[in-house]
């Protein structure tokens, strides 16, 4: 599929409307409007350049606002949970960690052990050489 | 020295796997968990052998802020060389791949762009 320089901008606009957790959720319906095309063509498309549909999409900026809320602030989980606007601890919990790997609560307790997590190539430089070289 | 790494950055490690192995079809190099994420190197089967892509993951918020800038000012942020780019084209296009730029001569080579569906746009050039 080719998408041309206006379509793929209001896409990309479309997009970071999802992303805003300030606002309400926006509609798809509207955001179909606003790009131009069907809601059927935007979910399609939308899932076709970012990997995911747009509800798939404001789901997980929802838990990466959560991650980032875990990580750095003194906020239980039932607190954040309730911040991103899941209105239960677990399917929150459970979404958590689907995308993530581990549920919120022991992120949680991971993050105040440690610092974050650095980016993968330096974290390349701690693994032992033999990891490195065998994998 | 070599330069014998390079990297991309990707907003889901696992669905960058899929992508690059399924749809652009590199190889799995090497796969590993390191700490909360994985260390994830993909090889191209059309060779160098010795080279490698890492698939790195965007956690830090700069970084994501850095790639979606990127991606809505239409910037491909890596580049691979292919023989024949109208081929490549129609080959991915088939496979639902989405271009935002179709081969487009340019000066010394010939080039096209595409989401990688993890947050990028990269291009593919063919010496002309």
């Amino acid at each position: 599929m080719l998408l041309r320089h206006e379509g793929f901008r209001r896409l990309c606009l479309a997009r970071e409307r999802l992303q805003d957790l300030d606002d309400p959720a926006p509609a798809i319906e509207q955001l179909a409007r606003d790009v131009g095309i069907s809601p059927y063509h935007f979910i399609r498309q939308f899932e076709a350049v970012f990997g995911v549909t747009p509800h798939q999409y404001r789901i997980q900026a929802r838990l990466d606002r959560a991650k980032a809320l875990l990580a750095t602030r003194e906020r239980s989980v039932t607190d954040v949970c309730m911040e991103v606007g899941f209105s239960s601890v677990g399917s929150f919990s459970a979404l958590f960690a689907r995308r993530f790997g581990e549920a919120p609560s022991a992120f949680r307790r991971r993050v105040r052990l440690h610092d974050l997590t650095p980016g993968c190539l330096s974290l390349m430089g701690d693994q032992p050489d033999r990891s490195f070289r065998e994998a | 020295m070599h330069i014998r790494l390079a990297s991309v950055m990707v907003d889901d490690q696992e669905k960058a796997l899929r992508f690059y192995t399924d749809v652009l079809g590199f190889r799995t190099n090497k796969d590993f968990p390191v700490g909360e994420y994985r260390w994830i190197t993909v090889i191209s089967p059309e060779g160098p052998g010795d080279v490698e892509l890492a698939l790195e993951p965007n956690a830090h918020p700069a970084a994501k802020t850095f790639q979606q800038t990127m991606f809505s000012q239409g910037i491909p942020l890596a580049a691979f060389e292919v023989d024949d780019l109208p081929a490549e084209f129609a080959r991915l296009s088939a496979r639902r791949v989405v271009f935002t730029k179709p081969p487009t001569p340019a000066g010394p080579v010939m080039v096209a762009v595409f989401a990688d569906t993890c947050g990028n746009l990269i291009q593919l050039y063919q010496r002309t």
